[in-house]
C-alpha cells in the first residue's frame, strides 16, 4: 500500500499550525424552515416528497430498498433537482442520520513526487457520507483524486449500528475534473466498491470519461419541463397560501429558463415585489442577462475594432463576476439570435459552436469570446455591405 | 639640498593631491587597472622599482610621458596618463626646468589661502587630503601669468615644518612600500572583486576590453548626459561622507565638470606630450559639440543643487539609490566604478558571482555604509552592485535589504526632525539611539533589464537612469585607435559594420577584434555576419518586442535585396528570433491582445480583426496544450502567431503600447470574488449551503436573492406603524437573512458600491455583508434593484443580529440536551420551538408597543411553565454531573423571565419614542450568554430596576 506512507493528514488542534476549521451548526430546528427561501423550504427531502422526477426518485427507491446501490452518476442541466435527489437517495439509505452534517475545511498535505503540496479543501459530511467537490483544487485535482479520495474510500465506516456496509462519497462537478484526476479515479471505483460507493454529479456527462460512465449506473436527470414547473409552483402557492392567477405560474415558468430554483425564487420574488399577483406582473430578469443583452445591442450597433475593444470589457466584467464564459457564450448567441434575419443564423450558429469549442480547448476564455465577437461582427458587417450597399 | 627637499615635498603634496582628485591607486583595485599592473602591486619586489621611479620623481624630475614608451608602464605614469585631462598637471613641465618658481609660488600659497571650506575660497581650487589625518582642506588654484604655464597648483597639508608635508619623507617613502606590501596581500588573499589575476607575465595576452577600459571619467564612452549625472549624483553624497565640506558639491561638481571641459582648450599641449591623446582630438570634435550644452547643463545643475543645498544643508541625495540600466556591453560597469573613483570612493563591488541572500548582502551593505576601513586606504566605500537583476532569488534579497534600509532611513530622518524640533522646544530627548542600520554611502545598482519583476520596489525610491546606445560614430573612433595601437588594419567600414552588428556593444566589438586578431585575419566588412561574431543572442525587452510586432520596419536597409520576397523573410526571420529569444509567449500574446484593437489599422468588413484573435486563440489552444502534455518542443511554433499578427496589422506609425493589465486584474478579481462566495459559504448551515454552487448561484439566484432581500413593500415607518402583515413580512425577510447569513453592515462607501445607486455622499454606508450585491454590479450597468433607505437597513441589521442572538442560545440548549437525554430530546425540543415561536412573536410584539403586550404574553407565559417542567430534569442532572454547561441549559428561562417582565414596563417608556433607532435601545435587553460563567445568582430582578 504506498498510499498508507505518503499521506498525512494533518490535524488541527494536534499538530497545532495545521488549519482545520470545522463549522458547528446547531441541527436546523423544524421551526427554522419557515425562515428559508421558498427553494430551500420546499426542496423534497425524501424521494417520496419528489415533485418532478417521481419516477427516477421511485427508481432509485427501488434500487436502495433491494440493498444494492451501484456507483452512480447523475447528470443534466443546472436547476433540474441532481443534488435535491441525491440528498434524499442519501437520507433514504442511512436515515435521518444523513441530516446531520458539518462542514470541514482541512488542508491535506499531499507528497507529490518531490514535493509536497498543500490542499485546502471543504468536505460536508455526516457519519456515513462525505460531500466534496474536488474540481476546486484546480489542477492539483488528481491528487485529491489519487490521495484524498482513495483515503476517504479505504476507510470503512466505523459506524457499525448502521444498517448499511458502505458508505458513500459524493463527488460533484466531475466534469470539471481533469482527464488524468477521472483516470485515476476509476480505479478507485473499483478497489473499494466493497465498502464505499460514489455517486458522481456533473452537468454534462460528455466530459466524463467512458471509462467511469460504464462504472457507473447512469441517471439522467433533465431540466423540468414548464408544466413540470407550474406544477410545482401552484404546490408551493398553495402551501404558503397564496393566490396564483391563472397564466402566472406558466409565465414565470417560461421566464425561468427551465430551471425550477429560478422559477421558485422568481415567485417568491414577485410575491416579496406585490403581493396579490396580477398575471401581467413584471417577473424580474436576471442582471446578467439584462447586461449581455446590453453588450448585444452594442454589438449591433457599431462593428469595428473599437467597439470590440468596449465589448471585451464588458465581457470581463461578467467573467469577473464569476459567470462562466460557456454560458455568456450561449446567451449572447441566444439574444444575437433575436436580432437577426433567418438566413444568417446558421452561420452565425456555427460559428458559436466552433469557438466554444475552442473555449473548451483553451485557457483563456476571453480571447474566444472576444473572436467570436468578433466574427460575428464579421459576418453581419459583410452582410448589411450586401444588402444595403 | 634644502631647497630640494622642499620641492620634493611640494611633489609628495602633489602626489597626495593625485590620489584625492583622480584616484589614483585604488586599494580596491580596479580590475583593469590590477590588470595593468600585475607587477606593481603583486609582489613586494615590485614596490622597489615603484619606489625607484617614486625617487627618480624625486630626485629630478616629474615623470615625463615620454618615459612611457621608453619602460613598462609603472602605476605612477598611468596616474599621469589617467590624469590628463585635469589642468593641474600641465604645469608639469616647468617643474623640473623652473624649480625655483615653483619654490616662490608655494610661498605664495601658503600666505594665500588654505581653507576648510571651498566656499571660501573664490576662484578655482582643489580638494587636499592630508595623508597622515586624513583632513580635507581646499587649496586655492593660483593662475600666474608665464610662457607655458597656464596654471599653477600648490596645495598644503597642515604643515608643521617649513616643508609643506607634515612628515619626512623616508616616512612617507616607507609607508609607500609598507601600503604596496598590503595592498598586494590584500589582492592576492581576498580577491574581494572578481579580477582573475593575469598568469601570464606579458601584457599583450590581455584582453582589450580590459585594457583599454576607460580609466578616467572623460575616457568613458557611454553617453555624456549620463555620466554627468551619475558623476552629479555621487556629488550629492560629499556632504554627507566627508562631512566638512557641507557646501562643496555644488562647487566641487562644477569645478569638475569645468575642469573636464576645459580640457579642449588645452588640447593641442596634451596632444603633444600624451601619446594616448591622439584618440582626445577625435574627441574633442565632439566634446566641443557638446560643450555648449554642457554649460547649460552646468548652470541648470547649479541652481538645482543651490536650491536643494539651501533647502537641506547636509545629507545625501533624496534618492539614495542610483539604479543604472541598460543593454550589456556599453560601460555601466565601468561608469560605476570610474565615477566612484572620480570622487574619491573606494568601489566595492558585489555582483553574480558572490553570495546574495539577503543575510550577507545585508552584512556587506553595512559594512559599506557605516564603517570605515582602519586599513591603508580610508578612503569611503561606495557600493556597486552589479547585476542586481540577475540572480532572482538572490537578487530579490539584495533589493529588500537595500529597501529596507532606505525605509529606516526615511524613518530616522522623520526621527531626526522631531528630536530637533523637541529639543527646541527644550526638550532634549537622548533616544536618537540609531538602531536600524540607515545609508551612509552610496550604492550604485546595475541592471540590464530595468522591467525585472525583482526590481519594481527598487525601482520606485531609487534615480534611474537608462543608458542609450553611444553613436556608432564614438565606438568606431575609439575602436579605430585600439586598432591602431594594436597594430591591426581596419577599415573604418567595416568597423562600422560591426558595431551596428552588435548594437554598439563595445565589449563584444573589442573581443572579436581580439579575436580576429589572434587568428590574423583582417575584419571584412561584408560577410561580419557569416564570420566570428554571432548576432548578438539577446533578449529585448518585452515593450521592444510588442513595437517590433506592431510597428512596420521601414524598408531602408533591405533596399539591396530588391525583391518582396527577400525583405520578407529577412522581416520574418529578425522577428522571429526577436520574439523567441525573449521566450515568456505567454505574456507576449497577452500583450498582443490587449493592444491588437487599438492600432490603426485598416479593417472595413473586421477580417483582419477576426485573423488576429483567431491566431490567439490557436496560441492558447497550443499554450493549453503544451502545458497540459508537457510537450516542450512545440512552443517553437509560438512565435509565428505573433508573427501572423505583425503581417495583419504592422502600421508604420508608432504604436502606444500598455501592459497587458486587463488580463491579470480580471484573474486576481475573479479570485476574491469567488473566494468571498465560498467564505460565505462557509457560515451559511450546511443544510442549506449543500445546494450552492457558485454557478448556480450567480447564473441564477443572485440577481432574485436581492430582491428578495430588499423588498419595495417594505415601508419605512416605525414598528408600531406597521400592519399585521408588514410585520411578518418584516419577521419573515429577517429570518431570511438569518439563515442566510446575510446582513447589513457599515462599510466605507467606495466607487463600486455608488455605482448602484447608494448615496456616494455618506461616507460609510449599510451594505450586505457578505458583497453579493457586487455581482450584479457590472460595469457601465444600472440594475433596477430597490434599494433600502439607510435607516431600514440600520433596522434589518439590528433584528438580524438579535436574532442570531437568540438562535445561539436555543440551538446550544437544543444541543445540549440531544446528547444527554433521548426522551426529554424530543420534548425539550417541541418546547423550545414553542418558545421560539413565541420569541418571533416577541419580534413583533415588542415593536408594537402598548396594549398588544397583554395578548403577545399569553402564549409565552403558557410557555413558560411547560418549559420549567421540561427543563428541571436537564438541570438537575447537570447539576448533579457537575458540568459546566450547566447554565446554557437554564439560560432560556432566565432569559425569558426576563423578556416577559420588561413588557410591561415598557409600555410607558416606549410610547415616547418614535424613530426606529431609538427605540432599538430602548427595546428589552439583549441578552448575550457567556457559556461557563457560573457564579451569577438566580433571583428575580425587574427591568424596571435596572432602568432606573
Amino acid at each position: 500500500m504506498k498510499a498508507e506512507g505518503r499521506i498525512r493528514i494533518e490535524k488541527g488542534k494536534a499538530a497545532g499550525r495545521g488549519r482545520e476549521r470545522v463549522h458547528d451548526f446547531p441541527p436546523l430546528l423544524p421551526s427554522e424552515e419557515s425562515k428559508m427561501l421558498w427553494v430551500d423550504k420546499y426542496r423534497p427531502k425524501t424521494l417520496d416528497q419528489a415533485m418532478v422526477h417521481q419516477d427516477t426518485a421511485q427508481n432509485l427507491k427501488k434500487l436502495v430498498a433491494e440493498q444494492d446501490c451501484p456507483h452512480l452518476l447523475f447528470y443534466g442541466p443546472s436547476g433540474s433537482g441532481k443534488k435535491t435527489l441525491i440528498i434524499a437517495l442519501i437520507r433514504q439509505i442511512f436515515g435521518p442520520s444523513a441530516d446531520k452534517v458539518k462542514v470541514e475545511n482541512r488542508t491535506w498535505k499531499v507528497d507529490a513526487g518531490s514535493r509536497t503540496i498543500d490542499i485546502e479543501l471543504t468536505t460536508l459530511s455526516s457519519t456515513n457520507h462525505i460531500e466534496l467537490n474536488p474540481s476546486d483544487a484546480g489542477f492539483q485535482d488528481r491528487y485529491i483524486v489519487q490521495e484524498i479520495i482513495k483515503e476517504m474510500a479505504k476507510n470503512r465506516p466505523i459506524d457499525t449500528k448502521g444498517k448499511k456496509g458502505y458508505k458513500i462519497l459524493v463527488l460533484n462537478e466531475v466534469d470539471k475534473l481533469s482527464r488524468e484526476a477521472q483516470h485515476s479515479l476509476r480505479r478507485t471505483m473499483e478497489k473499494y466498491s466493497a465498502y464505499c460507493r460514489l455517486i458522481l454529479c456533473c452537468n454534462s456527462s460528455s466530459k466524463v470519461t467512458e471509462a467511469i460512465r460504464s462504472r457507473c449506473l447512469n441517471v439522467r436527470i433533465n431540466a423540468p419541463t414548464d408544466e413540470q414547473i407550474v406544477k410545482a409552483l401552484e404546490f408551493i402557492g398553495k402551501k404558503e397560501g397564496l393566490q396564483l392567477p391563472s397564466g402566472f405560474a406558466a409565465h414565470i415558468a417560461e421566464k425561468s429558463n427551465r430551471s425550477l430554483r429560478r422559477a421558485i425564487l422568481s415567485l417568491e420574488t414577485c410575491h416579496v415585489q406585490q403581493y396579490p399577483f396580477t398575471s401581467n406582473q413584471i417577473i424580474p430578469s436576471m442582471d446578467w442577462e439584462e447586461y449581455v443583452s446590453e453588450i448585444v445591442s452594442d454589438i449591433m450597433k457599431e462593428q469595428s475594432p473599437k467597439r470590440l475593444y468596449l465589448v471585451r470589457q464588458k465581457l470581463y466584467e461578467l467573467l469577473v463576476n464569476c459567470i462562466p464564459p460557456e454560458i455568456i457564450l450561449k446567451r449572447l448567441l441566444y439574444e444575437l439570435l433575436k436580432k437577426l434575419d433567418a438566413e444568417l443564423k446558421h452561420e452565425v450558429c456555427h460559428w458559436a459552436a466552433y469557438y466554444e469549442h475552442r473555449m473548451r480547448l483553451g485557457q483563456k476564455a476571453i480571447f474566444h469570446l472576444e473572436a467570436f465577437v468578433a466574427k460575428f461582427m464579421s459576418i453581419y458587417k459583410a452582410f448589411l455591405i450586401a444588402a444595403f450597399g | 639640498m634644502d631647497m630640494d627637499m622642499d620641492e620634493l615635498e611640494l611633489l609628495e603634496a602633489n602626489y597626495q593631491l593625485h590620489e584625492d582628485c583622480t584616484e589614483l591607486e585604488p586599494p580596491e583595485p580596479y580590475p583593469e587597472e590590477e590588470d595593468q599592473h600585475p607587477t606593481g602591486s603583486k609582489s613586494p619586489p615590485s614596490t622597489d622599482h615603484q619606489q625607484s621611479t617614486e625617487t627618480q620623481i624625486n630626485g629630478h624630475k616629474r615623470l615625463r610621458p615620454e618615459d612611457e614608451t621608453a619602460e613598462a608602464p609603472g602605476p605612477s605614469d598611468e596616474k599621469r596618463s589617467r590624469i590628463e585631462d585635469e589642468d593641474w598637471l600641465r604645469y608639469s613641465p616647468p617643474h623640473q626646468s623652473d624649480p625655483v618658481v615653483e619654490e616662490t609660488s608655494a610661498d605664495l600659497v601658503e600666505e594665500k589661502i588654505v581653507s576648510r571650506y571651498a566656499s571660501e575660497i573664490d576662484g578655482d581650487f582643489i580638494p587636499v587630503t592630508a595623508p597622515g589625518l586624513g583632513d580635507r582642506v581646499y587649496a586655492k588654484i593660483s593662475r600666474v601669468e608665464m610662457e607655458e604655464r597656464p596654471q599653477r597648483l600648490h596645495g598644503t597639508g597642515q604643515s608643521q615644518s617649513g616643508g609643506l608635508i607634515s612628515e619626512p619623507i623616508d616616512v612617507l617613502l616607507q609607508r609607500l612600500e609598507q601600503e604596496a606590501f598590503t595592498r598586494a596581500l590584500q589582492a592576492s588573499s581576498r580577491g574581494q572583486s572578481d579580477v582573475i589575476l593575469p598568469e601570464t607575465p606579458v601584457v599583450h595576452e590581455r584582453l582589450w576590453v580590459d585594457k583599454y577600459a576607460p580609466n578616467s571619467f572623460t575616457e568613458l564612452l557611454s553617453d555624456e548626459q549620463t555620466n554627468r549625472e551619475v558623476l552629479l549624483w555621487l556629488k550629492q553624497w560629499d556632504s554627507c561622507v566627508f562631512g566638512s565640506e557641507i557646501r562643496s558639491t555644488s562647487d566641487e561638481v562644477l569645478s569638475a565638470l569645468k575642469r573636464h571641459s576645459s580640457i579642449t582648450q588645452h588640447q593641442k599641449l596634451s596632444e603633444s606630450k600624451f601619446p594616448r591623446s591622439n584618440r582626445g582630438s577625435r574627441w574633442n570634435n565632439e566634446k566641443i559639440k557638446h560643450f555648449n550644452g554642457m554649460n547649460h547643463e552646468n548652470t541648470n545643475s547649479k541652481s538645482v543643487q543651490e536650491l536643494s543645498n539651501n533647502s537641506r544643508s547636509t545629507g545625501p541625495p533624496e534618492q539614495k539609490i542610483l539604479l543604472l540600466c541598460g543593454p550589456p556591453g556599453l560601460g555601466k560597469t565601468t561608469l560605476a566604478h570610474v565615477a566612484a573613483k572620480h570622487c574619491g570612493y573606494r568601489v566595492v563591488e558585489v555582483n553574480a558571482s558572490d553570495d546574495r541572500s539577503s543575510s550577507t548582502i545585508g552584512a556587506k551593505i553595512l559594512d559599506v555604509v557605516q564603517m570605515n576601513s582602519v586599513s591603508a586606504d580610508s578612503r569611503p566605500k561606495c557600493l556597486v552592485i552589479d547585476e542586481i537583476d540577475g540572480a532572482l532569488g538572490d537578487g530579490k534579497g539584495a533589493v529588500e535589504v537595500i529597501l529596507k534600509m532606505v525605509s529606516a532611513d526615511k524613518k530616522s530622518d522623520m526621527e531626526k526632525e522631531n528630536v530637533n524640533k523637541e529639543q527646541t522646544s527644550g526638550k532634549a530627548s537622548s533616544k536618537k539611539g540609531r538602531k536600524s542600520a540607515s545609508l551612509l554611502r552610496p550604492i550604485i545598482c546595475i541592471c540590464n533589464d530595468l522591467y525585472a519583476p525583482s526590481l519594481r520596489p527598487l525601482r520606485q525610491i531609487a534615480k534611474v537612469h537608462v543608458f542609450v546606445q553611444p553613436t556608432v560614430n564614438r565606438v568606431v573612433s575609439r575602436l579605430k585607435y585600439i586598432c591602431n595601437k594594436e597594430g591591426m588594419k581596419t577599415s573604418s567600414i567595416a568597423l562600422t559594420v560591426l558595431a551596428e552588428h552588435t548594437e554598439c556593444d563595445i565589449r563584444s566589438c573589442l573581443n572579436t577584434l581580439q579575436f580576429l586578431n589572434k587568428k590574423k585575419e583582417a575584419l571584412n566588412a561584408w560577410d561580419i555576419g557569416s564570420q566570428v561574431v554571432g548576432r548578438k543572442d539577446m533578449s529585448r525587452g518585452v515593450f521592444d518586442v510588442w513595437k517590433e510586432i506592431f510597428q512596420k520596419r521601414k524598408p531602408k536597409r533591405q533596399q539591396r535585396t530588391n525583391n518582396s520576397c527577400g525583405i520578407i523573410s529577412s522581416e520574418f526571420d529578425s522577428l522571429h528570433s526577436l520574439i523567441s529569444h525573449r521566450g515568456d509567449y505567454d505574456l507576449i500574446v497577452d500583450g498582443l491582445h490587449e493592444n491588437v484593437l487599438h492600432l490603426p489599422y485598416h479593417d472595413p468588413v473586421m477580417q483582419k480583426t477576426v485573423k488576429c484573435l483567431n491566431s490567439l486563440g490557436v496560441s492558447d489552444l497550443m499554450n493549453k496544450y503544451i502545458m497540459r502534455t508537457q510537450h516542450m518542443s512545440l512552443y517553437a511554433y509560438q512565435p509565428v502567431i505573433a508573427i501572423i499578427v505583425h503581417r495583419l496589422v504592422a502600421q508604420v506609425q508608432r504604436p502606444n503600447i500598455e501592459w497587458p493589465k486587463s488580463y491579470y486584474r480580471y484573474r486576481t478579481m475573479l479570485m476574491e470574488k469567488v473566494d468571498s462566495l465560498k467564505s460565505w459559504y462557509n457560515t451559511i448551515p450546511p443544510s442549506i449551503s449543500r445546494h450552492f454552487s457558485i454557478k448556480s448561484f450567480v447564473e441564477d439566484s443572485i440577481s432574485l436573492l436581492l430582491h428578495i432581500l430588499s423588498p419595495p413593500t417594505l415601508r419605512l415607518a416605525s414598528l408600531h406603524l406597521l400592519s399585521e402583515k408588514e410585520k411578518n413580512d418584516l419577521a419573515q425577510l429577517v429570518s431570511t437573512m438569518v439563515s442566510y447569513s446575510i446582513t447589513h453592515r457599515r462599510i466605507k462607501a467606495d466607487p463600486v458600491t455608488g455605482n448602484l445607486g447608494h448615496q456616494a455622499a455618506d461616507v460609510s454606508e449599510l451594505s450586505f455583508d457578505p458583497p453579493i450585491n457586487g455581482f450584479v454590479n457590472f460595469q457601465g450597468y444600472r440594475s433596477g434593484h430597490h434599494v433600502l433607505a439607510s435607516t431600514m437597513k440600520q433596522m434589518l441589521a439590528h433584528e438580524v443580529e438579535k436574532q442570531r442572538i437568540l438562535q445561539a442560545s436555543i440551538g446550544r440548549s437544543a444541543q445540549l440536551t440531544d446528547g444527554y437525554n433521548k426522551e426529554n430530546h424530543a420534548s425539550l425540543r417541541l418546547e423550545t420551538r414553542r418558545l421560539q415561536s413565541g420569541r418571533v412573536d416577541h419580534l413583533g410584539a415588542s415593536a408594537v408597543n402598548n396594549g398588544k403586550s397583554e395578548s403577545m404574553s399569553n402564549p409565552s407565559s403558557g410557555v413558560l411553565p411547560n418549559l420549567g417542567t421540561g427543563n428541571t430534569p436537564v438541570s438537575t442532572k447537570l447539576n448533579s454531573s457537575g458540568c459546566m454547561r450547566k447554565p446554557s441549559g437554564g439560560s432560556s428561562s432566565f432569559f425569558d423571565r426576563f423578556r416577559k417582565l420588561g413588557k410591561g414596563s415598557q409600555n410607558t417608556a416606549e410610547a415616547v419614542r418614535k424613530e426606529a433607532t431609538s427605540e432599538r435601545d430602548s427595546r428589552p435587553l439583549v441578552f448575550k450568554f457567556n457559556e461557563g460563567f457560573t457564579n451569577a445568582v438566580k433571583r428575580p430582578v425587574r427591568v424596571r430596576e435596572f432602568l432606573t
